[in-house]
């Protein structure tokens, strides 16, 4: 998603959120988030005013008042962390453990194939089909790698084949590089 | 590295960690210092790792000469191989020599602007630098290209003080002076 993502070309505009437009996607946070209640407030303190940063091909981003990228979303999807706010905040989103072996394709930008989730290296939570996740590696404390589940992980092992989670934004992506907004 | 193999992943916050957690992220290749091992230039890395954490860096030489050898018969053994590049490309620092222009160009009959070109290259942010500059000469300043700010006023000859204490990373040898150029 964020491959070609330049913060230079890709960002079309920023604007100051309306309270009642901030309290709205609060709610739907605290309730597409189950463990985010207690920590809401100091990811995005009550007095803040966030900030919505439009970007080309539909892609919007949330980012906090002194301009730090906090979530994202694509057309109406549903905001997700930014990994330097699941590196923060690990517990946002379930883990998925890759084996080692996967890091150096999903650092280049590549989908999960299944087998790099059912492998030995491998760990995974179960979670059904469309359930954004955190992707862990092997022998690593922080997430590489934030996706969209293509198949539920019990199809993951059962199947053992093609793409097991979309990359939708790893370390080293046009987001990941995106410096905070001013 | 053996005994989290059988752990579960956590869910949840976890007792006795407070959150925010805070990572520390290498200065070379921006990622998580465990990831340095993949970035193509690991070897500055490893100069940054041993400047700013001396800890971590001792700690690492130990461990990745250990990794090495275990790694390879287990990844033989276990690990499907699998096809494709799997290149991490660097996306920073792909451009030209780092480099700083000033020169100053006509603004009207009488007066004169300031023209800085390759802040960028620094990976300096224009707009903070643009402000800096408004408020250190009292005077318009803005950024008017993808690498350019426009200073109201000549100011050239201060810049090189002010830019080489600003950002103490620009020696005074990589700023040239371009002159006065014509419209
Ligand atoms: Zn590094």
């Amino acid at each position: 998603m964020f491959k070609k993502f330049d913060d230079r070309e890709s960002v079309s505009g920023n604007i100051q959120m309306k309270s009642s437009v901030q309290k709205a996607i609060k709610a739907k946070l605290l309730d597409q988030y189950p463990y985010i209640e207690a920590y809401i407030s100091s990811i995005m303190p009550k007095k803040e005013t966030l900030k919505i940063v439009k970007c080309h091909d539909h892609i919007e981003l949330l980012a906090n008042q002194s301009g730090e990228l906090l979530f994202f979303r694509h057309r109406e999807g549903r905001y997700m962390p930014t990994l330097r706010l699941i590196h923060k905040y690990p517990f946002l989103l379930p883990p998925l453990q890759v084996d080692k072996g996967a890091i150096r394709f999903i650092l280049s930008g590549a989908n999960i194939m299944c087998p790099g989730l059912t492998s030995p290296g491998a760990k995974l939570t179960s979670v059904p089909k469309d359930t954004p996740v955190a992707i862990m590696a092997e022998g690593k404390q922080h997430a590489v790698c934030i996706g969209l589940t293509k198949m539920s992980t019990d199809e993951m092992q059962s199947v053992n084949k093609g793409i097991g989670v979309d990359n939708l934004h790893y370390l080293n992506d046009g987001l990941w590089y995106m410096k905070a907004i001013k | 590295m053996a005994s989290d193999v059988q752990a579960p992943l956590p869910i949840g916050p976890q007792p006795k960690v407070n959150y925010p957690m805070n990572v520390v992220y290498c200065g070379e290749c921006t990622m998580p210092t465990e990831y340095c091992e993949y970035f193509p230039n690991y070897e500055k890395c490893k100069v940054w790792l041993e400047k700013n954490m001396p800890d971590m860096f001792a700690k690492l030489g130990v461990a990745s000469e250990e990794g090495a050898g275990e790694g390879d018969t287990d990844e033989k053994k276990k690990r499907q191989t699998r096809g494709g590049k799997g290149q991490v490309k660097t996306k920073k620092k792909a451009m030209g020599p780092q480099k700083v222009c000033l020169s100053t160009a006509p603004r009207g009959k009488k007066k004169s602007v300031t023209v800085i070109t390759g802040l960028r290259t620094f990976d300096i942010d224009l707009k903070v630098a643009a402000k800096f500059f408004g408020q250190r000469f009292a005077c318009g300043s803005s950024v008017t290209g993808d690498d350019e700010i426009v200073i109201q006023g000549d100011v050239k000859d201060d810049l090189w003080d002010v830019i080489t204490e600003k950002w103490p990373e620009i020696d005074d040898d990589l700023i040239e002076d371009l002159g006065h150029q014509k419209r």
